[in-house]
């Protein structure tokens, strides 16, 4: 495929996915206060779909798209880094999401409920899935 | 010869996908959702945001059975995989009796689980059960239902008769690979029993024990019908184990919410430890080259 044409494959997938997080957030109840960002988007659904999940998912989904049109684009050999095991991309971005799930778990764990906000957590995963993706 | 790439053939994994996605997929998504929800029936679900995971977290509960559960895994696994090795290192390697061996040790691996769980209830009651009924005429004062010890090596011994064998099947396998001329090799050399063992039969047997220690692990962390028939969790909470205790909580108490939340964490340190045994293998693989 040419340069271009891996551009216009690129373009789709990011243009599918903004459409998807587009349908969600007009799934949104809305009430006379304006959107509720955690209501339920199927009201009476036993899969009881918010917001905020969905939208975890499908950052998910779309990390896992990036990777495979990384993987296709830029074929890679696998490497060895500080933990001398062989590691590919998608070893990196699994360790990172593991990694990420117990550092939000001990941060509500040492700041409790009440504590600082989750988005503390998450800039430590950003710092985290950076240095895997280095050095693992 | 060339070899052709062609990425078309990830089409016929599709199938596979649709099947996973909805015996796992959905159901990991749904367990997602319930975890910051709470529910009090009807399809009815009110947001709860961070604060099952910040309950269960603080929760005694989870953290005494996750040390319960731990240290059944451990000594699960510290009698087990030895035990196991004895046995197929003593099984003999061919003939009538070899059969027979295999046939034997492979009978407890067929018994469903909830019935290996009423075999022991029964065998370890002092009534009418042999093993309960020996030990109370030999003058111990042995009851499984309201001495926690008593209920803990009940367990364990269940366990060990119900996986040993698998242990040792694997092990029986792996020790039949080995050629011949690897022990007449060790007999020109004067080489000990235990040497033999350690340089011989050993390696050839690391690849099936790091499966065996993932499968017995795996299977200890998650272990549900058998405790669950001989003592129901009891006596007090002393052999409720991570499973039962979740479906305590989800089924009993219709508790969804910090069920799902106690379910993500069961998931992610079981998937941890998944990642660190498929690690090992598979680099221990690639070392020797396999």
């Amino acid at each position: 495929m040419t340069r271009r044409g891996w551009a216009v494959l690129a373009g789709a997938v990011f243009l599918a996915f903004a459409a998807i997080l587009g349908l969600l957030v007009r799934a949104v109840p809305r009430g006379d206060e304006g959107p509720d960002w955690t209501g339920q988007l199927v009201e009476g659904g036993w899969m009881a779909w918010t917001f905020p999940v969905a939208v975890f998912f499908l950052a998910i989904a779309a990390l896992l798209a990036l990777m495979t049109l990384l993987a296709l684009r830029f074929p890679e050999q696998p490497r060895r880094g500080v933990l001398r095991i062989e590691t590919t991309r998608g070893d990196r971005l699994f360790v990172t999401l593991l990694g990420s799930a117990f550092i939000n778990l001990a941060w509500l764990y040492v700041f409790g409920i009440d504590g600082p906000p989750l988005w503390g957590a998450l800039i430590l995963c950003l710092v985290y899935a950076a240095a895997v993706f280095r050095w693992v | 010869m060339e070899k052709t790439q062609n990425n078309r053939a990830w089409f016929l994994v599709l199938p596979m996908l649709v099947i996973v996605a909805f015996s796992a997929v959905i159901p990991l998504m749904t367990v997602v959702n319930y975890s910051v929800n709470d529910t009090f029936g009807r399809n009815e679900f009110f947001w709860a945001g961070l604060e099952w995971f910040d309950e269960t977290l603080r929760s005694e509960r989870l953290w005494s059975a996750l040390g319960r559960n731990a240290l059944f895994s451990a000594i699960i696994l510290a009698i087990e995989v030895p035990l196991g090795i004895f046995v197929a290192l003593h099984m003999p390697k061919k003939g009538f009796w070899a059969s027979f061996c295999l046939v034997v040790m492979a009978l407890p691996l067929l018994v469903p689980f909830n019935v290996v769980g009423t075999i022991w209830q029964i065998f370890a009651r002092t009534d009418i059960g042999l093993l309960g009924h020996t030990l109370w005429s030999l003058g111990i004062d042995y009851n499984y239902t309201a001495n926690p010890l008593h209920a803990w090596l009940t367990i364990i011994v269940m366990d060990v008769w119900h996986w040993t064998s698998l242990v040792a099947l694997l092990c029986y396998a792996a020790l039949q690979s080995i050629p011949e001329a690897y022990y007449q090799a060790a007999k020109i050399d004067q080489a000990s029993r235990w040497k033999v063992f350690r340089y011989i039969e050993l390696p050839k047997m690391k690849g099936v024990l790091v499966i065996a220690i993932l499968l017995r692990f795996m299977d200890s962390f998650m272990i549900y019908t058998e405790p669950f028939v001989v003592t129901g969790g009891g006596p007090g909470n002393s052999t409720t184990f991570l499973s039962i205790d979740l479906v305590k909580m989800a089924v009993g108490q219709f508790d969804l919410g910090p069920a799902a939340a106690f379910s993500i964490m069961y998931f992610l340190v079981i998937l941890l430890v998944s990642w660190v045994f498929y690690t090992v293998m598979t680099n221990m693989d690639k070392e020797e080259g396999v």
